[in-house]
């Protein structure tokens, strides 16, 4: 689960931080003799910059890739659901839709098989994420007016997802949802 | 004469950021209740809280973080006390007209806000302009102290010394101290940040005069307000730096720390950092060029190589096995420099693209930011104005309350800030007033977040009881 | 004084340019993406019959919905289209195809004819006999008028990828920008994200060229830009007017 290696990575990162952290200031505590501090200071941080660089290098090289802009590019999707976004309601549809009479209808999206949402705002900018049965946060997307974000995603696992907004957008923010069934 | 007016203008400034700190914090504390469903409030009253609270944070901290390096710029350069007089009356009128907008006139657009929600009007019709009026009054003002204090130190400076470039040659005949270099970087970087902020604000205003003729382009609205909001609240953790420079080593004991090539190169390419790191917002927003995007992912990423390789190893060197003169304020600086590194961590795992498709606008955004300001810059800024109430009182409340406040602190920051980690991780939104019955770890993390926040929110008061004392001792005093 | 007329200037300025913006957004175009074009049976001029299906599979379509007695946009619309492709690649073929039942092959030919596209292999003009069943795939819905003896319909321009995906569809007479955008997606080149019609890219960072596939700096960018431009003037100009006990 992606959210579970982050939290433990950061929450392991995090503590060996405090360790340092609380190992260096201890070790400040009964010097007897002023001026011993760290030996071989410019080397050790030249050491420290590198090897930092060397890790972040590694982590963009292996991330950029996996960037979700162009997810499936090549394949051609199954479905397409237009999804347009407005306070405070999601409008998804097969057909095309009306900004004038925006209609929303029942979506049923075939399992694993690639769709692509096609979504946008007719008012203020809006969030469209979406939840996996078990309520985690799988992928999102922007919905700006006068644009169109195309969104790709393949669902392996049937059952009900829920659209939460993600992008803060007014009063009633918290209660603009959707869903829709994969099977 | 001068330093007299400028030591009372500085505790003015402390007391009442001071002040508007508590409030603030009480504001966010009553909205994790909000969100615990222990105590309930309107989404509009939620909302307006959230505005405010936002706002003002983000605005003390600044302040004071500009209250302090132009005190301590007095060190080096003649700051003018006017233009921070100025600055001070237009702050606190910039935050009075704020908070009229949002807690009269029910905006609440967020701080953030993102257009074209200001222009969708779900509260007083005059709340909109009053906010953008506000806006720019804030802008105005630091905007002027900002050039003034860039003005005063190129007046002793070339614009090279300034940026510290002639320590990258061998034995340099003038020295740029480190506090001057990095108020410099700062400084750049904030009058930039401004100046977008006043086209931003000059866009809104021709939108809202035209009528409907004239319509902004959402995506270009958007830049320019991450432009202005990210580079902001990153310059005002870089102002608490230039403090943590100018007095970790004096306060400790220890020889003064000097530039270096090194320390000069960290901080110039910062300034290139910060500048274009402010593309990591708009990750989701596919319409943004892939470019950009990178752009934004490896500034995110490589702008904590000169702050963790240069600053925190600094910190390391001058603490390691040293013999240091501990006291509150550089205990401050010291936790200040933990906590800004691992709110670090949370940021640059949030900056990589594949990672922020789930943690974007999930509550690991508040995670990392409470963080860096929490722990982490409202620290250094509490330890600066500690150390200043200290250069002209006495303390009354001797060091043996150190180890009990800075354990409450740490504690209530800690549990406040692993509440917002652990709901980000669980998908859990951001700016929601109340939590879907599906996420259900929503409102019990966000009850956690509140008994913390109260418990950080006493040594806070602490910290406010006893430095406005003292501060208020140093405005009447007739010396 | 000045600063005021300078304003008064810029504002004017502004607000004429953006009186050319509407700010209508034409969803029609959004209608079958991604959907199969209904596979009929094509009597195509110079050539012998074949379904649709073997037609795109060779090659990518743009399909244009015309018919030969039409005295409105029908004309106009094809001969703008030959010159805005004109200057474009090869990568797809152009089928212009009757809607009306009364034309048939001689029509098509003597308005290739006129068109000057008789021997071009790159533009085919047929004829079908489901037309009924090919409108309703591409939600196009000409209308009879009785009086004026004359179909009532968009001008229409679908793209047609070598799998039978309708990718794209423009209605109306299109130029430049949108025919690359058109021609990229029934070459199944993929575009994260895409402007909706009708709006002004005045101020828009990047404005995204599909024959490239790069984006081209907008006006936008400037305003980006420009407080760090701004910011360095001031620092240049406060170092020059600055009286300085420089330290040598």
């Amino acid at each position: 689960m992606h959210q579970s290696s982050i939290l433990i990575l950061f929450l392991s990162l995090a503590i060996i931080g405090i360790i340092v952290f609380t190992y260096i200031y201890l070790s400040s505590l009964h010097v007897e003799n002023a001026e011993q501090g760290m030996s071989n200071p410019l080397k050790k941080r030249f050491w420290f910059i590198l090897i930092l660089f060397v890790i972040l290098s590694i982590f963009a090289s292996v991330t950029i890739p996996k960037s979700p802009y162009y997810l499936f590019a090549d394949e051609t999707p199954a479905k397409v659901i237009h999804v347009a976004s407005m306070q405070f309601n999601f409008f998804m549809s097969e057909k095309a839709i009306d900004p004038k009479l925006p209609v929303g209808e029942a979506i049923e999206i075939p399992l694993r098989k690639m769709v692509e949402f096609r979504v946008t705002s007719l008012d203020v900018n809006h969030g469209f994420a979406i939840y996996n049965p078990q309520n985690r946060l799988i992928t999102q997307t922007q919905a700006m007016p006068g644009y169109v974000n195309r969104l790709r995603y393949k669902f392996n696992e049937p059952g009900t997802y829920n659209i939460f907004c993600l992008e803060y957008c007014g009063m009633a923010h918290q209660v603009m949802n959707s869903s829709f069934i994969v099977k | 004469m001068e330093s007299i007016k400028l030591r009372k203008i500085t505790s003015i400034w402390i007391i009442t950021i001071l002040l508007l700190f508590i409030v603030s914090i009480v504001l966010g504390i009553l909205m994790r209740l909000n969100q615990a469903g222990t105590i309930s409030e309107t989404p509009t009253t939620f909302y307006i809280n959230m505005t405010t609270h936002g706002l003002t944070m983000i605005g003390i901290w600044y302040v004071a973080g500009m209250a302090a390096i132009n005190y301590l710029m007095e060190r080096y350069v003649k700051t003018n006390f006017t233009v921070n007089a100025i600055a001070y009356i237009l702050t606190v009128i910039g935050v009075f007209l704020l908070w009229t907008s949002t807690f009269i006139g029910k905006f609440h657009a967020a701080w953030t806000f993102l257009y074209p929600l200001p222009f969708k009007i779900m509260w007083e019709k005059w709340a909109t302009p009053l906010f953008l009026i506000a806006l720019t009054i804030l802008a105005v003002g630091w905007l002027i102290w900002s050039i003034s204090l860039v003005t005063k130190i190129l007046k002793k400076y070339t614009i090279a010394q300034s940026f510290a470039w002639q320590h990258f040659k061998k034995n340099p005949k003038v020295e740029t101290p480190p506090f001057i270099l990095i108020s410099m970087i700062s400084l750049v970087g904030i009058i930039a940040c401004l100046i977008a902020a006043a086209i931003l604000m000059a866009m809104y205003f021709a939108e809202y005069f035209s009528n409907g003729n004239f319509v902004n382009d959402a995506l270009l609205m958007k830049n320019l307000t991450y432009f202005f909001g990210h580079t902001i609240a990153n310059e005002m953790l870089y102002l608490g730096l230039a403090v943590i420079y100018e007095l970790f080593s004096e306060i400790s004991g220890r020889p003064k720390w000097k530039t270096t090539w090194y320390v000069a190169l960290a901080w110039n390419c910062t300034l290139v950092f910060i500048l274009t790191a402010f593309f990591h917002h708009l990750y989701m927003d596919f319409v943004q060029p892939e470019g950009l995007q990178i752009i934004g992912q490896l500034a995110s990423y490589f702008a904590s190589l000169p702050a963790a390789g240069v600053t925190v190893f600094s910190v390391f060197i001058a603490v390691y096995g040293t013999k240091i003169k501990w006291s509150l304020p550089n205990l401050l600086f010291f936790i200040g420099i933990a906590g800004w590194v691992i709110g670090g961590l949370g940021a640059v795992i949030d900056a990589t693209i594949s990672n922020n498709v789930v943690l974007h606008n999930t509550l690991w955004v508040p995670a990392h930011f409470h963080t860096y300001n929490a722990l982490g810059n409202v620290l250094f800024s509490i330890g600066f104005f500690y150390w200043f109430a200290n250069q002209f009182t006495e303390n009354e409340n001797s060091e043996k309350y150190t180890k009990y406040i800075l354990g409450t602190l740490l504690v209530g920051g800690i549990g406040f800030l692993l509440a917002f980690y652990i709901a980000g991780a669980d998908s859990i939104p951001r700016r929601y007033s109340n939590y879907p019955e599906e996420l259900v770890s929503g409102a019990p993390l966000a009850l956690m977040g509140a008994i913390f926040g109260s418990i950080y929110l006493i040594a806070i008061l602490f910290f406010f009881f006893n430095i406005s004392k003292r501060c208020i001792k140093i405005i009447f005093s007739p010396s | 004084m000045y600063k005021n007329y300078i304003f008064s200037v810029v504002a004017f300025c502004l607000i004429t340019i953006a009186n050319g913006q509407t700010v209508s957004t034409d969803l029609k175009e959004e209608e079958n993406i991604y959907e199969k074009i209904y596979d009929a049976p094509l009597n195509i001029v110079g050539e012998s019959s074949l379904q649709f299906h073997e037609l795109y599979s060779t090659n990518p379509l743009l399909l244009a919905l015309n018919f030969t007695r039409c005295s409105g946009v029908c004309n106009p619309f094809l001969l703008q289209l030959k010159e805005s492709l004109e200057l474009k690649d090869n990568s797809y073929n152009v089928l212009v195809l009757s809607f009306d039942s009364r034309d048939d092959l001689k029509d098509m030919k003597r308005l290739a004819e006129s068109l000057q596209l008789d021997n071009n292999s790159q533009w085919k003009f047929a004829t079908t006999s489901k037309i009924e069943e090919l409108n309703q795939s591409i939600s196009f819905f000409p209308v009879w008028d009785s009086t004026k003896s004359q179909f009532d319909h968009d001008a229409l321009l679908v793209g047609i990828n070598n799998e039978g995906y309708i990718t794209k569809k423009l209605i109306g007479i299109r130029q430049g920008h949108d025919l690359d955008l058109l021609i990229a997606s029934v070459n199944n080149i993929f575009s994260p994200t895409y402007r909706l019609p009708n709006k002004n890219a005045l101020f828009s960072c990047f404005n995204y060229d599909p024959t490239t596939g790069k984006n081209k700096p907008g006006l936008g960018l400037l305003f980006i830009a420009l407080p760090a431009l701004i910011t360095i003037l001031i620092l240049i100009i406060i170092s020059l007017f600055t009286k300085r006990n420089k330290l040598e």
